[in-house]
């Protein structure tokens, strides 16, 4: 038994040689579309962003949230920094990578709210939109994300007088 | 494990299989440049085996699917066609937990190619599994090893008739 192993290993390592001899010499015979056996600089790799999925988020004005309504959960979409620099009271960071966008979504799904409100950096694209996006089509429910992210949430929040987090509110 | 039959059962494998690999490869070794976009899109070889293996693997594929047709070193064929199968399930499996939203490239272009998924993986697998089967239990393969193997015993005997 080992022999005709290792008689298989030896056939598959003269097929590779073969093949590879093969494979150089066609591509050096090629008259067109010959490429050089070893790169010379980086592939420019374009992967599309993956197109959203499922149930979209909906939107919400600034002036429909209530922060203090019960089961609901506010989710902060920006970098941490950002997050540390101001955020709503009580929300939870899961900053938004466009990159990789893979949210921690099991976050949310620990918390078994009944309604999340995702808040971004309130910019064209939204990430607060993007990651309210991907939660609900996570098949999250009650999903919505503030319209004009949390610049307009702060807006909102200093006209109302109701500051966050004192000490670390406003700059 | 040595049942006569899984020689015929594995005939049907063995033909499927050099199917698949011959008609994969063909894009491969007619655009060697369009299959080196589809290896790094992977984004998993250094760029320096990124050429090399877009210009040898389609040959490897080439040769053994022919092999593993007319039943020459057949298990060698299998051999490799496991091993470049399981090569392909890892690649898969780390562009879909990376979240690429890429094609495999396996039977076309990237640009024209299906999108992966788990399904191409599951596909995948399924190959993998009747590669499997043929070089384990496929012994004494139907084909030209079988052939070569009987006039060799014939010339043996025809050489020592004494013994």
């Amino acid at each position: 038994m080992p022999l005709r192993w290792s008689k298989a290993l030896r056939d598959a390592a003269i097929v590779v040689l073969l093949s590879a001899a093969l494979a150089l010499a066609s591509n050096r015979l090629r008259p067109t579309a010959r490429i050089p056996l070893v790169a010379q600089r980086e592939y420019e790799v374009l992967v599309p962003c993956p197109e959203f999925e499922g149930r979209a988020a909906l939107a919400l004005d600034v002036s429909q949230l209530s922060p203090s309504e019960r089961g609901l959960l506010l989710v902060d979409a920006r970098e941490k920094a950002e997050f540390s620099r101001w955020h709503m009271p009580r929300a939870l960071s899961i900053p938004y990578d466009y990159f990789e966008p893979k949210p921690e979504e099991r976050k949310v799904l620990r918390t078994r709210a009944r309604k999340v409100v995702v808040y971004g950096d309130g910019e064209n694209p939204d990430s607060g939109q993007q990651l309210a996006n991907v939660i609900s089509g996570k098949g999250v429910k009650n999903v919505f994300y503030v319209k004009g992210g949390a610049p307009a949430l702060r807006a909102a929040s200093l006209e109302r007088g109701k500051s966050t987090h004192p000490g670390r509110g406003t700059p | 494990m040595s049942w006569r039959g899984h020689a015929w059962l594995a005939l049907p494998a063995r033909l499927y299989l050099g199917f698949v690999f011959f008609y994969a490869c063909l894009h491969k070794i007619a655009d060697p440049a369009a299959f080196a976009l589809d290896v790094a899109t992977y984004q998993l070889l250094p760029l320096w085996l990124v050429n090399l293996t877009a210009l040898v693997l389609p040959w490897i594929e080439l040769v053994t699917s022919v092999m593993i047709v007319i039943g020459y070193r057949t298990r060698a064929a299998a051999l490799l066609i496991a091993g470049m199968m399981l090569v392909f399930i890892v690649a898969l499996g780390w562009a879909l937990g990376q979240g690429l939203d890429m094609s495999c490239g396996c039977f076309a272009s990237s640009s024209t190619d299906h999108p992966i998924s788990w399904l191409t993986m599951l596909r995948d697998a399924a190959w993998f599994g009747l590669a499997l089967y043929v070089l384990f239990f496929d012994h004494n393969p139907v084909g030209l090893d079988r052939w070569l193997a009987a006039r060799r015993s014939r010339t043996r005997a025809f050489e020592a008739p004494g013994r």
